[in-house]
């Protein structure tokens, strides 16, 4: 998800040859109900927020450590084998 | 010429700590693990409108923003 409108970001998919859909957050609503609104420039800071079935926050990263998604897939995987396992 | 030396280090490192302390720090989020995630509605580049809840008791969801599109970021 971005700040970017849909027709950029389906331009940036081409470009980068993604497959599964961006999300455009055009009204900037969402960057600010999550508190990463980057006022003077505008746009969403780096983030990655992991949200359970429950619709809980599980994890948070925040800025440079947000690049790598390893962290964030280990953690999905975790929660997903805490969630199934009886 | 050592004493010169040195101060001329200090120097370095003061302006390196006075250009480091000047960077403006990025907002963190007020959200907290544990916090409900706020939900929202949003168009995607498929055509169709995704909104979180409708993953409640379905899906566990991640939610990456990046900075702008056309960038590393």
């Amino acid at each position: 998800m971005s700040v970017d409108s849909v027709p950029a970001n389906r331009e940036f998919a081409k470009q980068i040859e993604i497959t599964f859909p961006l999300l455009s957050d055009f009204k900037r609503t969402v960057v600010k109900a999550y508190g990463v609104f980057n006022e003077e420039q505008g746009f969403g800071n780096r983030a990655t927020f992991l949200i359970d079935k429950e619709g809980i926050i599980q994890r948070i990263d925040e800025g440079n450590v947000a690049i790598d998604p390893t962290t964030i897939v280990d953690a999905c995987n975790v929660l997903h084998r805490k969630k199934t396992s009886p | 010429m050592l004493k010169r030396f040195l101060i001329s280090m200090v120097a370095v490192t003061v302006l390196t700590v006075t250009a480091l302390a000047q960077q403006p720090t990025p907002p963190k989020t007020n959200l907290k693990v544990g916090d409900p995630a706020p939900d929202f509605t949003l168009r995607a580049t498929d055509g169709k409108t995704y909104k979180l809840s409708d993953f409640k008791g379905k899906k566990n969801v991640v939610l990456a923003i990046y900075v702008l599109a056309f960038t590393g970021g």
